[in-house]
């Protein structure tokens, strides 16, 4: 049997500015070398788990990375995040972007190019951040969190600003990572077709934790009626068919 | 033009232009990281701010510089101290501290017997009647400035450019911010000898958004922004000297006038 890279046990958030919990008790797992999908409608308290986990923010509850307490793993954690907590506009390469995760004395050129040719990005090295479309900037912030080479990837909405074909060419990469490089990876997403085609486990949040299994079983109209507050039709496949 | 070459061998002159490169130096490259992180109101009211510390130095007959330089550093380390107990926004903060320090500042000075002349030199600069103690000490300034920023350049750049995810790596960003917030005071109260109170913020903030406006990489900036700092405050100071008209204007007027050269070039052609 796999070990659960990610265990979460009652974790609750309080932000300071607000009255109630921005999530409640919200209990869950993810199995070594899995794509997990955390779903839920927006302000439902997803980017507050992964903030949780990353420890950006306080909480209350148990976080476990590969059966140790979060705080002694948060090196083997690569993030994607949601929006940009940078300026893009801002003339730094690609290189340069990169290498600011990696200490001084690492052999960053070797390092930074094998991480982007992974991530089929080899011609951006010395391209401005500014001068990428959605999908190249995408690829580099994968690029990123994956130059440290983690064992867990968090993903906040990464196909937020990416067309759909920069989105299925993502989550195939994703894909790639999770089976050839044993990543094990947690994707906070809109896109319930994706998450259908791709995940091998959903975790439905609105503040409180809604259901938790294979996405063919679980997200189903009731949960969809629960989460959403009404029913919902998605394709269940982009042509992609997961086994 | 022999006017100018003429004047170089004044040793007021030659003391102008060695204080104003450094101070070129200094602030440009805090500049990079200001412009980095949108901060340039910390600047500017931190320079406001140091009235009070100003104020207060020629009050008790205490060297007003290091008053200031001390007011400086503790407005750097009340700012997130008040943000953090308050849970508003920096520039709300800044918004309180900026008037209420300068507004200290000047009732103090209203309680100082008689004409203060220097009042006008720290509000626009005296930068011809710097003194050689004056330049050792913005050396020095300077020089400790720039270690601290070698040595964390790398941290520094991170936590400025995208301080979440610094957290994340591990860094210890409010260390980090402190450290930041620090040697910006410092280099602040350093150029307002030279420049004054309300002309610092030029240094710090002109030339870093100009070397922005072509730079196709961080290293460009960090390159060039010093280079045309230099090339600002030598073509200010001469021509202060030759026009004889106020160096701290003459400096802020020149590198807005470059600023909006560059913009002209790079973005309108």
């Amino acid at each position: 049997m796999k070990q659960n890279a990610l265990e979460v046990k009652d974790l609750t958030v309080t932000y300071p500015e607000y009255a109630n919990n921005a999530i409640e008790n919200v209990t869950f797992s993810v199995e070594e070398g899995t794509m997990a999908a955390l779903i839920g409608p927006n302000g439902s308290g997803k980017t507050s788990i992964i903030r949780s986990i990353l420890g950006l923010i306080d909480y209350k509850g148990e976080i476990k990375v590969f059966g140790k307490p979060v705080h002694e793993a948060r090196h083997t954690i690569g993030y994607v995040p949601q929006r940009f907590s940078f300026d893009p506009t801002f003339p730094v390469t690609v290189f340069e972007f990169i290498s600011m995760v990696l200490s001084e004395n690492t052999k960053k050129k070797h390092l930074i190019s094998e991480t982007l040719d992974y991530v089929e990005g080899t011609d951006l090295v010395g391209r401005k951040l500014s001068s990428l479309s959605g999908g190249q900037l995408q690829r580099v912030l994968l690029a990123r969190a994956l130059v440290k080479k983690p064992s867990l990837l968090l993903l906040d909405e990464p196909e937020a600003g990416v067309d759909i074909g920069g989105e299925q060419t993502f989550y195939d990469l994703m894909e790639k990572l999770v089976k050839d490089e044993k990543i094990t990876a947690l994707i906070a997403s809109h896109e319930l077709d994706i998450v259908y085609a791709y995940a091998q486990k959903a975790i439905c949040v609105n503040k409180k934790m809604l259901c938790s299994g294979v996405p063919k079983e679980v997200l189903n109209q009731e949960t969809f009626l629960e989460l959403y507050g009404r029913g919902l039709k998605f394709f269940g496949h982009t042509g992609h068919h997961h086994s | 033009m022999q006017e100018i070459i003429g004047s170089l061998q004044y040793p007021f002159v030659q003391r102008a232009l060695l204080g104003g490169i450094l101070v070129a130096v200094l602030t440009s490259w805090m500049g990079i990281l200001v412009v980095l992180r949108q901060s340039s109101f910390f600047g500017d009211a931190i320079a406001h701010s140091s009235l009070m510390g100003i104020a207060l130095g020629l009050l008790l007959g205490i060297n007003p510089i290091a008053v200031a330089a001390i007011y400086a550093i503790f407005v750097s380390f009340l700012l997130p101290f008040l943000r953090k107990h308050s849970h508003l926004p920096q520039d709300s903060l800044l918004g309180f501290i900026l008037p209420f320090s300068m507004g200290l500042g000047v009732i103090l000075l209203a309680l100082i017997p008689g004409y203060q002349p220097e009042l006008i030199s720290f509000l626009f600069g005296s930068i011809l009647a710097i003194g050689w103690g004056d330049i050792a000490i913005t050396a020095i300034l300077a020089l400790v400035t720039f270690l601290v920023m070698f040595i964390l350049r790398g941290k520094l750049t991170f936590a400025s450019f995208d301080s979440e995810y610094a957290k994340v790596t591990g860094i210890k960003v409010s260390m980090i911010d402190t450290i930041y917030h620090v040697l910006l005071a410092v280099t602040v109260v350093a150029g307002i000898r030279l420049v004054g109170i309300i002309l610092v913020n030029a240094l710090l903030v002109i030339p870093a958004s100009t070397v922005r406006l072509f730079a196709r990489s961080l290293k460009d900036m960090f390159i060039f922004t010093p280079i045309l700092a230099i090339i600002i405050m030598i073509v200010g100071l001469l021509a202060s000297f030759t026009f004889d008209i106020p160096s701290g204007p003459t400096i802020a007027v020149t590198s807005g006038l470059l600023f909006l050269i560059t913009l002209v070039f790079t973005k309108f052609k």
